[in-house]
């Protein structure tokens, strides 16, 4: 069993960031790439880290420094969980594997536990990023025991197991109400959804409680974030007591506890693996199909609809480039039932927020866009397009149109919200359209160049793509960075030239975004 | 019809690839593009049809050149790759129906030709599902029916016969030879050697990369040989030298 489990983790984590590729492939300029890429990472881990080595010396700095172990641990962990809640039933149940895997003689908690492994070393990067700056900096000034190291090492180590655990059994528990389900694509999204809006909700309802309770929290701030701590996420307080105090017993306890979880679940995920693989797989042909009228549709209509059917056949893609509109809208609809103030004060905003939110509302839709990744979603059968007499500027099109067809519900509720809620004059209803309609088409055409110089089709799992693409992060965010560094000058000019600002950031947009829609589409996809 | 000068591709960082072929398939042809695996035919025959980029060397269909005018040139082929990966997502119907809006067939123009070769292939009834319910056969069956939905006067196929029961392949031996028939020329590439001397009236082997025999079969294969001592015979030749 530990020897299946053994040579099936290996067989993970060499299909994991490409890196056995890297060793073995003879093209150089792949390499090469691939190395540029890693840079790129490495210069981001290391901004990363930097914040974190900031923060904690920033919180030992006003006196909160009894809270920084605990605060990380529930920092890293509902990063991770998030990182891993939407794709925990695609990486257990992936179904490339699934066929070679069933036909071997493997035991299924071997197949379970090792794509268990491979979420736990991805996800252990987050925990290490969090906690080993943090701890360099807090021995530097607190000086700590020895304790606080060992048990701080323990600690990061097992930092991912309990969201992993979560995220799993959250994912095998949707996965296997939607196998057997005619539309199981489009279940898996709605349910996912609502796991995503229950915890965000839960997670705010108790900080939010907590807050109510302390009138006096000034007055002891740490003892408030504990807290708080405490009640969002308990695990974090039990760990960081232990790393404080150097209580190994209650470190053990608290390990033990999660191993058990972790446990539990592998085995009620095992044992059900096949029956939800087998319904996952399963393809429903009716054999009765009897030929009728075909339309003639366009060539950029016909793409479009291909382009829709790919999109919606994907729960993965539809659930994470759907989480910046349903923020949006969740974020328009607090505006209009919470006040503008309110949430003024809660965001800690220094300025008004009715300059800025147009802003605000944009960079939230402009994360993850489709554009980013829909070139390499076409996979292996990206031949299809290349061998067809097609205009590069069609299929372009067509994924650019998708993406502006899947925002607009979403963006005209929530303008109209926004429009309930703070009740514009002309120039300012003027604003709230164009800014964001400006940036969401610039995050479109951005996604697509930014796919068009990092694309991966030799993907075997959409998870590849959609997640852990460098097109999917650098895509997926920039738009949202662009859109803040945008609100910067509105900020800083004084109120007389903020309308003169306005329009020369959105010719500016406007401007790049031709220039970058022109340039894609004189992308030669034979290239690619 | 296709005509192939100087073509050399050679993927990056690697010594593989195509060095200096020169062929020339006119209307009529059944051409037979034979050799070991890794010799160079699956590269070969991308890069006719677009989907591989190359350093050196013409294309050219019916005249015109597949560098300068690439969408002009794939409006008159059809290619049929050796693993029929599409589009999953899609039912059978729809992937016809995509590729005759590309090719702007006219709606009873795809109605007429779809019933026509979906009940030669008899897989009308399974048009209405998932393309990911297919068998590697239906699959198969579904490409080359997509392949003639917009009726090309050149047709590319890669290893075309491979999964297709023997009815299948009989009948997809009869569209060729009807195209042939009508003007048009088939170029393919094969392993199936008795296939490709009873089928072909054309055939090129290739090695490592590089053309080795090229001509006419009747001339190439004389009495009392047959295609498969040619090429066993090439590759032996070509191992001792």
């Amino acid at each position: 069993m530990i020897k299946q489990i053994s040579t099936l983790t290996k067989l993970q984590l060499k299909n994991l960031y490409g890196i056995n590729v890297f060793r073995f492939s003879t093209d150089k300029s792949e390499k090469k790439k691939k190395l540029a890429l890693a840079a790129t990472y490495l210069f981001l881990i290391l901004l990363f880290a930097s914040y974190i080595g900031g923060m904690t010396y920033g919180y030992i700095f006003i006196g909160l420094e009894e809270m920084i172990p605990a605060y990380l641990i529930m920092l890293s962990s509902i990063i991770i969980l998030f990182f891993s809640i939407f794709k925990a039933g695609a990486v257990i149940f992936q179904k490339n594997a699934y066929d070679i895997l069933a036909s071997l003689p493997v035991r299924q908690t071997a197949i379970v536990v090792s794509r268990f492994i491979r979420m736990y070393v991805e996800n252990l990067l987050i925990a290490l990023i969090a906690m080993l700056p943090s701890m360099v900096v807090y021995g530097i000034f607190m000086h700590p025991k020895a304790s606080f190291y060992l048990i701080g090492i323990l600690v990061t180590l097992f930092i991912p197991l309990i969201p992993i655990t979560i995220a799993t059994f959250a994912g095998a528990l949707i996965t296997a109400i939607t196998s057997r389900m005619k539309h199981k694509s489009l279940v898996s999204v709605v349910l996912s959804m609502l796991l995503f809006l229950g915890i965000m909700l839960g997670i705010s309802q108790m900080s939010a409680m907590e807050e109510s309770f302390s009138i006096d929290m000034l007055q002891d701030l740490s003892k408030t974030a504990l807290r708080i701590i405490q009640s969002i996420y308990p695990p974090a307080i039990w760990l960081g007591t232990a790393m404080l105090t150097g209580d190994f017993l209650l470190c053990i306890a608290c390990i033990s506890g999660s191993l058990l979880i972790f446990a539990l679940v592998i085995t009620v995920v095992s044992a059900n693996f096949h029956w939800i693989c087998r319904g996952l797989y399963r393809t429903g042909a009716k054999h009765n199909y009897k030929l009728k009228h075909l339309k003639k549709s366009s060539v950029l209509g016909t793409l479009y609809h291909r382009e829709r059917k790919r999109y919606f056949s994907s729960s993965v893609y539809v659930i994470n480039t759907m989480i910046g509109p349903i923020m949006a809208v969740l974020f328009s609809i607090s505006v209009l039932t919470i006040g503008i103030q309110p949430i003024q004060t809660a965001l800690g905003f220094p300025v008004d927020l009715t300059v800025v939110a147009p802003f605000l509302l944009a960079g939230i839709f402009c994360i993850m866009p489709t554009t980013c990744t829909s070139i390499s979603m076409e996979g292996k059968e990206w031949w299809i397009v290349k061998s067809l007499p097609l205009r590069t500027k069609d299929v372009l099109d067509s994924k650019i149109l998708l993406n502006l067809t899947i925002i607009a519900p979403f963006f005209i509720a929530s303008e109209l919200l926004f429009v309930c809620a703070i009740k514009p004059d002309f120039a300012e209803l003027l604003w709230l359209i164009a800014i964001p309609v400006l940036l969401i088409l610039f995050v479109c055409v951005f996604g697509i160049t930014v796919n068009l110089k990092l694309p991966r089709f030799d993907w075997e799992n959409e998870v590849t793509v959609v997640k852990q693409s460098a097109s999917s992060f650098i895509g997926g965010f920039l738009g949202f960075v662009v859109a803040l560094l945008c609100m910067v000058p509105c900020i800083l000019v004084p109120a007389k030239y903020t309308t003169l600002t306005k329009l020369l950031l959105c010719f500016l947009i406007a401007l790049i975004t031709l220039y970058l829609y022109h340039r894609n589409n004189k992308t030669n996809l034979q290239e690619l | 019809m296709l005509k192939i000068k100087n073509l050399t591709k050679h993927y990056k960082g690697s010594n593989k690839g195509i060095t200096d072929i020169n062929l020339t398939i006119d209307a009529g042809d059944i051409y037979a593009f034979i050799g070991h695996n890794g010799a160079g035919k699956t590269t070969t025959l991308k890069c006719v049809v677009g989907i591989h980029d190359f350093e050196q060397g013409e294309i050219q269909i019916n005249g015109i050149s597949m560098k300068e005018n690439p969408l002009l040139c794939k409006q008159q082929f059809a290619y049929i790759p050796d693993n029929p990966d599409l589009y999953e997502y899609l039912t059978g119907i729809q992937y016809l129906n995509f590729i005759a809006d590309v090719f702007e067939v006219s709606e009873s123009e795809r109605e007429a030709r779809i019933e026509t070769y979906a009940n030669a292939f008899g897989i009308t009834e399974a048009l209405g599902n998932l393309i990911s319910s297919y068998s590697h056969g239906m699959k198969q069956k579904l490409a080359i029916i997509s392949a003639l939905v917009h009726q090309p006067k050149l047709l590319i196929l890669d290893e075309p016969f491979v999964g297709l029961d023997p009815e299948a392949a009989v009948i997809l031996k009869n569209i060729m030879r009807d195209i042939c028939k009508a003007g048009g020329a088939i170029f393919f590439s094969t392993h199936v050697l008795d296939v490709a001397e009873k089928l072909c009236n054309k055939v090129a082997i290739i090695k490592d990369g590089v053309l080795i025999k090229t001509g006419k079969m009747e001339e190439l294969v004389q009495q009392d040989t047959s295609l498969e001592d040619i090429f066993m015979e090439v590759l032996c030749n070509d191992k001792a030298d």
